[in-house]
């Protein structure tokens, strides 16, 4: 780690160091091994037993929530809405993100209020941005299909949230909406990288557009589209809140995601040890991508410092 | 992972540097380009409007009069009026709401903060035998989703006579921001000159000393970057109080307004005005601290 142990270091020193060093992480490690590790233990006992939140002697049974999560099709239909809002939801932002930079990107005037603007959604409250957009989605007095009145295009107009064919793609709309601009920020930070001698060097020789921004500005940018591609798809498996605010998972499961049918059996359905196994499937599913994420954001702080 | 670093400053406007140069060539900008930046500003402009879209309608909503929300509750700013918020404070509770998220959310930021710098200078510039593997139990938590574990934690709650207290939901919520915020100080800490522990030392320091009256003040930055973003993290944090406090004495905002809307789905003028609420404190901190919140915000972005 960060301090090389200096071998000039007095023993006195280091005993004084050994003793601080212990007292400061104390309360942080009883905190995490309380509230972190032991549930996390105990999540793995959960999924090897059948608790239904009473006994306090469950039945040990294997694999059974195991191979009843295989088998279950409702575990496949939310995983297969996991992978949509992964790939739309990723893509999304990506690429609404990328555009957004390269149109603020030499603006001066005003610069500090568009930033402002489009990264506001991100820090919102879930639940606040799950409220508003459900009457932006209302089936009557809803600004969606008001809009959609006014340029003519009534036979679209639906209740966005409420037609099992619509329901995802209207909670992912607002996902969109509320994630861009944190994209955003981060795709204009990389883009101050970009050499601007060689982009007026290649203006100069001709270079159009699409050929600076494909052979240009996207190489220097790369390592954070991966960055954020990885955060995005990390947070897609674990997505709970804005669904259960909007939908519930509904209707008739249309929106329902792996998170939303762990809680509906853990805390609805009293099938504890089932829904800890679901909650676990979706850990298993992101703990690769988060640590690839990890290597990559070291990998990128290194080039920051050198720059 | 110190993106910290790489992405400190974000939010700091890259321009300075260029503004001498380019405004010159503002003079003799061509028409043509002329246009093209006007036209470039007005799609900004767009853009800018559908990003704030729905902040907008939560404030006309809002302050809007109660008959008017009843006939046409979401055009824009058709009267004002304060009864919404009225019956959001008195009839739906949002005062109480509002007492118990700054009841939850100042605590835990706090606990956080100090937990975390104590735990980040350790690992930055204390080393001892077994750091490493108390390093790798606290980072575990930056990458195991909270769902892995909030099934079993409530049932450990209630066998501590935790579930639904307040002391409860506060330890839950620091719990969940402590490793971040370790990891966050320990980049902070590691950013420090050896030499200014070497001549604090040399002096008669000691490591106590040298912790809280040399090394302490040269990161309360970004000890405050810390405290804004984890406060609007528990703020904002929905699982924890629908969890933890199911009995509804201790509900904050988010939670408070979820109820609402299940209960009285109709009531939309106090639904807006509760939503006005909970935003306004965030809103606020944004646009005072936007560095700090961005910084932490990306930095942080790894815990889905």
């Amino acid at each position: 780690m960060s301090t090389p142990i200096s071998m000039t270091t007095p023993k006195v020193t280091r005993r004084a160091q050994t003793r601080l060093g212990i007292a400061l992480i104390s309360p942080l490690m009883l905190l995490v091994i309380v509230f972190f590790l032991f549930p996390l233990g105990n999540a793995i006992y959960y999924s090897f037993v059948d608790f239904d939140g009473i006994d306090p002697t469950p039945a040990f049974v294997g694999l059974q929530n195991y191979t009843r999560l295989l088998t279950d099709p409702e575990v496949w239909h939310a995983l297969g809405n996991n992978a949509i809002w992964i790939v739309i939801g990723t893509a999304g932002p990506l690429l609404i993100g990328l555009a957004q930079a390269l149109l603020l990107w030499k603006v001066r005037h005003a610069g500090v209020f568009y930033r402002l603007a489009f990264f506001l959604p991100y820090v919102l409250p879930q639940v606040a941005i799950g409220i508003v957009w459900g009457w932006i989605y209302d089936p009557v007095s809803g600004w969606v299909n008001k809009a959609l009145q006014v340029v003519g295009l009534d036979s679209l107009a639906t209740g966005w949230l409420g037609n099992p064919n619509t329901a995802l793609y209207a909670v992912l709309a607002t996902a969109i909406w509320a994630t861009t601009g944190f994209v955003l920020i981060i795709f204009l930070s990389a883009l101050r990288n970009v050499d601007g001698a060689l982009m007026d060097a290649s203006r100069l020789d001709g270079v159009n557009a699409v050929q600076q921004l494909v052979y240009i500005i996207l190489p220097q940018i790369m390592p954070v589209f991966l960055m954020v591609t990885t955060v995005t798809l990390v947070g897609g498996f674990s997505v709970f809140d804005i669904i259960f605010i909007m939908t519930g998972g509904g209707p008739a499961n249309a929106t329902n995601v792996i998170g939303t049918y762990a809680y509906t059996n853990a805390f609805q359905l009293s099938q504890i040890s089932y829904g800890t196994t679901l909650a676990l499937l979706i850990t298993a599913l992101s703990v690769p991508f988060a640590v690839a994420l990890n290597r990559l954001q070291r990998r990128l702080s290194l080039q920051g410092t050198g720059a | 992972m110190t993106t910290t670093t790489a992405l400190k400053h974000i939010e700091t406007d890259p321009a300075p540097r260029r503004t001498a140069r380019v405004s010159r060539k503002d003079n003799g900008m061509s028409p043509r380009r002329r246009t093209a930046l006007t036209g470039k500003h007005l799609l900004l402009i767009v853009l800018s409007a559908v990003s704030l879209f729905p902040v907008i309608l939560v404030i006309s909503t809002a302050l809007k009069s109660e008959a008017e929300v009843r006939t046409d509750p979401f055009s824009l700013f058709t009267s004002f009026s304060l009864e919404n918020l009225q019956n959001a404070w008195v009839v739906g509770d949002f005062g109480s709401y509002l007492l118990n998220s700054i009841l939850l959310s100042v605590p835990s930021t706090l606990l956080v903060v100090v937990l975390s710098t104590m735990a980040g200078y350790t690992f930055a510039r204390l080393p001892f035998r077994g750091r490493t593997v108390a390093f790798y139990l606290v980072v575990l938590g930056l990458l195991v989703p909270f769902f892995a574990y909030m099934i079993p934690l409530y049932f450990q709650l209630r066998g501590l006579g935790l579930l639904d207290t307040l002391p409860g939901a506060i330890l839950v919520l620091t719990s969940t921001g402590v490793s971040f915020g370790t990891f966050f100080m320990r980049a902070f800490f590691s950013d420090l000159p050896l030499e200014l522990e070497q001549a604090a030392r040399m002096d008669g320091a000691s490591e106590w000393q040298i912790f809280v009256k040399v090394m302490l003040p040269l990161v309360s930055s970004g000890a405050g970057a810390l405290g804004v973003f984890t406060f609007i993290q528990n703020w904002n944090n929905f699982l924890v109080p629908l969890l933890y406090l199911p009995g509804g004495e201790f509900r904050p905002l988010t939670t408070g307004l979820y109820q609402f809307t299940g209960g009285r789905s109709l009531d939309i003028g106090p639904l807006a005005a509760g939503t006005l609420i909970t935003i306004i404190p965030v809103v606020v901190l944004f646009l005072v601290m936007q560095r700090q919140v961005a910084e932490g915000f990306i930095s942080g972005a790894v815990k889905g």
